[in-house]
């Protein structure tokens, strides 16, 4: 699986990586950015099957990065989740309208994340 | 942006629920224990402390609007690195700023599991965590949690707009 991960916490990215390494998903390659400018990026260069992204950012918001993904056909079949320390109902049902498949929130148990990887390890046949 | 103080947020609930979103974070982040401290009992572990680390993330929710600010010490923030990162003995020392990277997401996971304890509905909006160093503890803000982690002191504030009396300036944890 093909993975990128974006948040603009160094210290959080590194956690999330830890956590994908300490499961059995086979993964191929994982790909970090800082906000979402720089995550749409790595979209248009980059083969990715699952996005990893926090909200609250500089530069671009998770939200915004999702939205301007949401209008794309050739990142339809990127599955999408949302790791945030914003974890109110209202948040919810925005990520709901973009598609987002799962929303975790911070702080996070590793075995919330594995699972979640599985499930779409899943759905990716990886 | 209100600039009212809502006095639900400054009473002892809302300082349990701040105790809750603490021991939250520590626990399923850092892997440690975080326990509420009396003045005396805090003041003894802050003794020890020889540089602190003032982390600082301004929100908005709603009517909700100031910041909240985690102080700690160098060696706590060390210590919660290792943990959060898995780092061995042997590998390099953390640099300043990724120590202040931690100490700044410490902040945020904590902001932000307060905020969904006491205004879960509305969509909050937190600004980037700011960490400076300060020789000790600043004044308190308009909610002050005494907590040790793991045995060492950590200090919440919570602060609200427009507190008649009190200058800015006067408020190290909301510098940056």
């Amino acid at each position: 699986m093909r993975i990128l991960i974006v948040d603009d916490s160094s210290m959080m990215r590194a956690l999330i990586k830890r956590v994908i390494s300490c499961t059995n998903v086979p993964v191929e390659a994982i790909f970090e950015a800082g906000n979402g400018a720089e995550g749409l990026a790595l979209l248009e260069t980059h083969d990715v099957q699952l996005l990893l992204t926090d909200l609250n950012m500089p530069v671009m918001s998770g939200t915004e990065m999702l939205r301007e993904i949401a209008l794309h056909e050739r990142w339809r079949g990127l599955s999408r989740v949302i790791i945030s320390t914003d974890g109110s109902s209202a948040r919810r049902e925005e990520a709901a309208d973009l598609d987002v498949q799962c929303y975790i929130e911070k702080p996070f148990s590793p075995e919330v994340l594995r699972d979640v990887l599985k499930q779409v390890a899943v759905a990716h046949r990886c | 942006m209100s600039s009212s103080k809502s006095p639900s947020l400054i009473d002892a609930e809302s300082a349990a629920e701040m105790f809750v979103a603490v021991r939250s974070v520590a626990e399923h982040s850092f892997f440690a224990v975080a326990e509420p401290q009396d003045d005396a009992a805090f003041g003894r572990l802050a003794r020890q402390v020889r540089q602190w680390l003032v982390a600082t993330v301004r929100l908005e929710n709603g009517s909700i609007a100031g910041a909240i600010s985690c102080t700690l010490g160098d060696d706590l923030a060390r210590a919660l690195f290792d943990a959060f990162t898995g780092r061995d003995p042997a590998d390099p020392a953390p640099t300043t700023d990724q120590i202040h990277d931690l100490v700044g997401e410490f902040a945020n996971m904590v902001c932000g599991a307060w905020l969904r304890r006491v205004a879960g509905a509305e969509i909050s909006t937190l600004g980037h965590p700011v960490v400076a160093p300060a020789a000790a503890p600043g004044a308190a803000g308009d909610l002050r949690l005494l907590v040790a982690v793991d045995g060492r002191p950590l200090l919440v504030d919570l602060q609200l707009p427009d507190r008649p009396g009190r200058d800015a300036a006067d408020r190290p944890a909301m510098r940056g």
